[in-house]
């Protein structure tokens, strides 16, 4: 499963990452983030990228997703260089459709993070859901709840992708069809990742439901869904925690891969991804700047929240400190 | 049982080692099928062209010139035509040709089951007179006949029966499907269905050999970065397509070159002119801007053709003025001028018609069916909200565009049209025609465009013998196609070609490759 | 115990009744494969006969009915695309797929354990860091351009590799093996470490903390205070116990990389079974794609199904929390 949305279960200690996290959170984990440089850069990175493109309409020179505003003769404008017909500069070029580079990055960097949050936030609610369900239900309940996990990981994303569009295109009205596509990525992305949420929750839950505390909740009567929101969930929440943060660059990589196999956003409101996938093809062609800056920026997005998921992962295991 | 077999030769013929002659080319399709009669798609055909052939075939320059008959004549007055046949020629499981392989091929081409079955549409009959003569009647006098036919070829009726395939078989497959038995230069040697196939030479052939290849290989390649990555390594001799912004770094690379010309299709936009509402108007029943001529006119008006070619194209392909590229015949020179560029006449247009704040409609486009449709739309979507228009973009892959087209899901949409037939004919039959299933009439004329004239000259187009009457008729068409701009032609699509230095080839206008024409230096 | 493994075997049926249910009703969303079907000059009478000799025109339930009748019988219907029986042509791409996989996954284990290792004894060396860095790169790019990277840099530029295909090929009596020829060797490098790339470094991170938790175990703290030599601590007892679950969960992501080279064997032509699925999604091939997603899941619920029973068999009261145990 090298190409979408993974279960990074394996790399967590999940079940031992148990510690409470309100107080690591004050304490150690505070503690350990102020000691790590690394941690340290990625914040910075990923809060400078996700600052810039939440400021993009007031950061970028150009607004890309205007087509009227498009030059179609500024198209292969090289990076810090007139461009021969019109004479304009472009920081980092223009793409094939005259679109600034720069500016269609940060807008890019927009759809990519909008579609990677809400993504993992419908896949993390979902998992946690149907997990705690699962694992606190028992029966046969969970046995529905984890056949179905498995007929989810059966299908990839892109078969899932396809059918939602398809049903989508039956039922948007005409006017909303324009952001439909994002909404089927979101869709389709967060509904092939909610399994591992589903899956580690599950194993905290049945490890957590038969502690003492759990027991004497239930003997005071607390309800069954009071005890799994006040009581389960905060101690299963830190491995969620881990998923969520490594799932969130799965997710905008996975975006990246379904535009390559032609289920993208709309080629006239490009992600990341489409930039990237629109960009290899001018690998060969010289035009090296379509390809490279998205490609780096994405780089560096996906590799600060993967460090920050490391760091985490180690930062909440109590015994690896 | 067969087919095991087949399959394990095949495997074993991958194990011979690599020889001076070899040729390795690759595209991005694989021919479906064997069969020349099973599936009339360009991949197929042109595949098959190197392997089996018809009565006549088309030269370097498109010209029809003999191959499995050495002449031909009009009957009387049109009733038909004679063909003389060629003596001596040799399937290449060692048969001989004779006149009633011409007569089973005519039957299993125009069979129920063959997708080819259009071609013969206007033939009455087929009569063997001797085993080297054969007369085919038309119903009506029919001028392009031998024309027609290029791509019709021919198969041994003992080798059918033989093997059970009298007929073709599309949905089940049988032995046509993986195996051929031809009269051409190449015979195939291996066949591993979507993975590649294996060509030597046909040593009975009755032709000159042109060629020094000793064995030849086809592998579809999916991806063009990896096709044109093969190429440069060397991997591959001569790829189809070459990317249009990889052609010109290719051509400067060192042991690569770059074949390039104009192909036949013509690429378009087209318009829902039947429907008398928008599907994706701003509001919901907007009467259709695009049943007016003069809208139609201001979106041609409004498109930055030369841009296109500059800047998407590379400076690669010609702008067109007609459904047909200048090379085929029929095409009418008196209507050769295009629509200027001119966004202020555009926008000036479309106030006069009633629109001055512009209106929203949705463009559909494929996105992996021409060469760089899905850029060339966007474009379009730029150019044509610069003149106050808002163009909501949807592109598709092809798999899911005729579909859509069919239940008429568009406001605006492209299209390419090749005609089969290299004449000016072929798009009037098929895209200008009022839509009619009975007389198999505009099956792609999507917008439902209707012309009482241009429906009234096309029989009169088809039957019609003298040159200069039917050429009259056929620019009056033009003049009427171009006065209501019932289509904004583009450009005409490139042909490119990546190949390594050391081979010569003949790229020719309707994208066949031609084996027979390759010499490997 | 058989109770169990009925009941077990049972609902993995069900799993796969579902999924072929849920197969055939997107189909129709992919596309409509007639237009491939077709040339140019059909007519909508040939595109409505074809529709209906194909059983297109059916209620999805009813192809779906039709499907599985044949399929119990062993026949998976035959491509619209090749007009042969897919099972055929299942059988002659697998092992295209198998090998790459294979490939891939010894990729994997064997770099993922060696570097696993290495950055949890050198916890806190700059090499370790660099390490965990740089293979945090290989997971931030989508596939398919780390795909295009390698064929662009090892193929192109220094052609020292293949850039696409198997090379040559032996066929060992229908098995047919790129492992005995020195092409078809050289033609598996790039792809495998495309494909293993992500497998390696969640293998990497795996053995690296599998290694921290049971180096501070109390043994191993002991077998130090015994004076036993660092090696000898770090080898023959940590790495022993950190393999188990190694290996649990390669088994499991084994399944992953045959279910999703698709990516790489579209970017490599690499002529496998996924290739095949994404020519079946561009064709609309339903009889292909319908085989390869029933195939795919057989073999998902299988693996789910053989490591359900191996818990149980090891430790009935253990099984509700596999999952917990850090596999899937």
């Amino acid at each position: 499963m090298t190409d979408l949305p993974q279960e990074p279960t394996p790399l967590v200690a999940d079940e031992r990452a148990r510690s409470r996290l309100a107080m690591a959170w004050d304490s150690d984990v505070a503690y350990s983030f102020r000691r790590s440089p690394v941690a340290l850069i990625s914040t910075i990175v990923v809060l400078i990228l996700v600052l810039s493109a939440i400021l993009a309409p007031v950061i970028a020179p150009y607004d890309p997703f205007n087509p009227a505003s498009l030059n179609l003769m500024n198209g292969f404008s090289k990076p810090m260089e007139p461009n021969a017909f019109t004479g304009d500069v472009f920081w980092l070029g223009t793409d094939d459709q005259g679109r600034d580079v720069f500016s269609t990055i940060l807008y890019g960097m927009r759809v990519s993070l909008f579609v990677g949050f809400a993504a993992v936030g419908f896949a993390m609610t979902l998992g946690v859901t149907l997990g705690l369900i699962a694992g606190y239900v028992g029966g046969w309940v969970e046995t529905i709840i984890m056949r179905v996990a498995d007929v989810q990981l059966t299908f990839p994303a892109i078969l899932v992708a396809m059918l939602i569009f398809g049903i989508a295109k039956g039922v948007t009205p005409v006017e909303y069809r324009d952001q439909m596509a994002i909404w089927v990525l979101i869709l389709a992305i967060g509904l092939s990742d909610w399994v591992q949420f589903a899956r580690v929750v599950r194993g905290a839950t049945l490890v957590e439901k038969n502690k003492e505390y759990v027991q004497a909740a239930r003997m005071i009567g607390r309800s069954s869904g009071a005890i799994m929101m006040r009581h389960i969930l905060p101690n299963v929440l830190s491995p969620v925690l881990v998923i969520a943060t490594i799932s969130l660059a799965l997710a905008i990589i996975a975006e990246a891969t379904l535009s390559f196999l032609g289920v993208g956003a709309p080629p006239t409101q490009p992600s990341l991804g489409t930039l990237i996938r629109i960009g290899q093809g001018f690998l060969f062609s010289g035009e090296w700047w379509i390809l490279f800056f998205p490609a780096v920026t994405l780089l560096a997005l996906a590799l600060s929240v993967n460090l920050l998921g490391d760091w985490l992962r180690d930062a909440l295991n109590p015994r690896l400190r | 049982m067969l087919r095991r077999l087949t399959a394990s030769a095949v495997a074993i013929c991958a194990a011979l080692p690599v020889m001076a002659e070899d040729f390795r080319w690759a595209s991005t399709t694989d021919p479906q099928t064997m069969d020349p009669h099973a599936v009339n798609s360009a991949p197929v055909l042109g595949f098959l062209n190197n392997v089996y052939e018809g009565l006549v075939r088309r030269g370097r320059d498109m010209a029809v010139e003999p191959a499995l008959a050495t002449g031909w004549e009009a009957i009387g007055n049109g009733e038909g035509w004679r063909f003389t046949l060629r003596q001596g020629v040799k399937f290449h499981d060692g048969a001989d040709f004779t006149a009633e392989d011409v007569l089973f091929s005519y039957e299993r081409a125009s069979s129920e089951e063959a997708d080819t079955r259009s071609w013969f549409a206007p033939v009455s009959g087929v009569t063997v007179v001797d085993d080297f003569t054969v007369d085919i009647m038309t119903s009506a006098p029919n001028p392009i006949f031998p024309d027609s036919i290029a791509n019709w070829m021919i198969m041994d009726s003992g080798w059918a029966e033989a093997n059970d395939a009298t007929r073709p078989d599309k949905e089940q497959g049988n032995y046509a499907t993986l195996n051929a038995n031809g009269t051409g230069a190449f015979k195939v040697t291996a066949r591993e269905p979507g993975l590649r196939t294996e060509l030597q030479p046909h040593e009975g052939w009755w032709d000159t050999v042109d060629h020094n290849i000793t064995r030849a290989e086809f592998t579809p390649i999916q991806n063009p970065a990896t096709a044109v990555a093969a190429l440069l390594s060397g991997d591959i001799d001569m790829i189809n397509p070459v990317p249009i912004q990889d052609a010109e770094r290719l051509s400067g690379q060192p042991g690569v070159q770059v074949i390039q010309g104009i192909e036949a299709r013509v690429i378009m936009l087209g318009f829902a002119q039947e429907a008398d509402t928008l599907k994706y108007g701003e509001s919901d029943g907007a009467a259709n801007p695009f049943q007016d001529p003069a809208v139609r006119r201001a979106v041609a008006q409004a498109v930055n053709v030369p841009a296109i070619l500059q800047t998407t194209m590379r400076g690669n392909a010609e702008a067109a003025s007609q459904l047909v590229s200048p090379a085929m015949r029929g095409y009418s020179e008196p209507n050769a001028a295009t629509i200027a560029y001119d966004p202020d006449a555009a926008r000036a247009a479309l106030a006069e018609a009633g629109y001055p704040e512009g209106f929203g409609f949705g463009l559909k486009c494929p996105n992996d069916r021409y060469l760089n449709d899905e850029a060339v739309c966007q474009a379009v979507t730029s150019m044509l909200s610069q003149v106050g228009l808002r163009p909501q973009l949807e592109t598709m892959p092809v798999r899911g565009y005729w579909p859509r087209l069919r239940e008429d899901d568009f406001d605006m949409y492209l299209l390419g049209w090749s005609p089969g037939t290299f004449d000016a004919e072929h798009p009037v039959r098929f895209l200008a025609s009022t839509p009619n299933e009975e007389k198999k009439l505009g099956s792609w004329n999507f917008g439902g465009y209707s012309n009482a004239r241009v429906d009234e000259l096309l029989p009169m187009i088809q039957s019609e013998i003298d040159e200069t009457k039917r050429q009259a008729m056929l620019d009056e068409v033009a003049a009427i196609l171009q006065g209501e701009t019932a289509y904004v032609p583009l450009y005409v699509q490139p042909l490119l070609w990546g190949a390594r230095d050391n081979i010569s080839l003949t790229q020719r206008p309707d994208n066949f490759f031609i084996l027979r024409w390759v010499t490997v230096n | 115990m058989l109770g169990y493994v009925i009941r077990r075997v049972f609902q993995s049926i069900v799993v796969l009744l579902i999924v072929g249910l849920v197969a055939f009703s997107m189909f129709r969303f992919v596309g409509d494969p007639i237009d491939n079907l077709l040339g140019q000059e059909r007519t909508l009478e040939d595109i409505e006969r074809l529709r209906t000799q194909l059983g297109l025109d059916e209620p999805f339930l009813v192809q779906y009915w039709n499907f599985l009748e044949r399929a119990v019988q062993g026949d998976l219907g035959i491509s619209y695309r090749q007009s042969r029986p897919v099972a055929e042509i299942l059988l002659e791409r697998a092992p295209a797929t198998l090998e790459l996989a294979a490939v891939s996954g010894l990729f994997a284990i064997v770099f993922g354990i060696i570097l696993g290792i290495f950055t949890a004894i050198r916890r806190d060396g700059w090499a370790s860091s660099v390490i965990m860095t740089v293979s945090l790169i290989g997971v931030s790019l989508p596939t398919f351009l780390i795909g295009i990277l390698l064929i662009y840099v090892f193929a192109v530029e220094l052609g020292w590799l293949p850039s696409f295909g198997r090379g040559e090929v032996v066929d060992l009596g229908g098995w047919t093996t790129g492992f005995l020829t020195a092409s078809g060797l050289k033609a598996l490098i790039l792809p495998a470490i495309t494909l293993g790339l992500y497998q390696m470094t969640l293998i990497m991170r795996l053995v690296r903390s599998e290694m921290l938790e049971v180096l501070r175990q109390d043994y191993i703290r002991f077998a130090r205070a015994r004076g036993l030599r660092d090696k000898a601590v770090n080898f023959r007892h940590a790495l022993k116990n950190t393999l188990v679950p190694v290996i649990t969960v390669t088994g499991l992501q084994l399944g992953s990389i045959i279910a999703f080279a698709i990516i790489t064997e579209t970017v490599f032509q690499w002529p496998g079974v996924g290739l095949l699925f994404i020519n079946a999604i561009q064709f609309v091939d339903i009889p292909v794609m319908a085989a390869y997603l029933m195939l795919i899941s057989v073999l998902f619920v299988g693996i789910n199904l053989v490591v359900d029973l191996l818990y149980f068999a090891i430790d009935p009261r253990l099984r509700d929390e596999r999952s917990a145990a850090g596999g899937n």
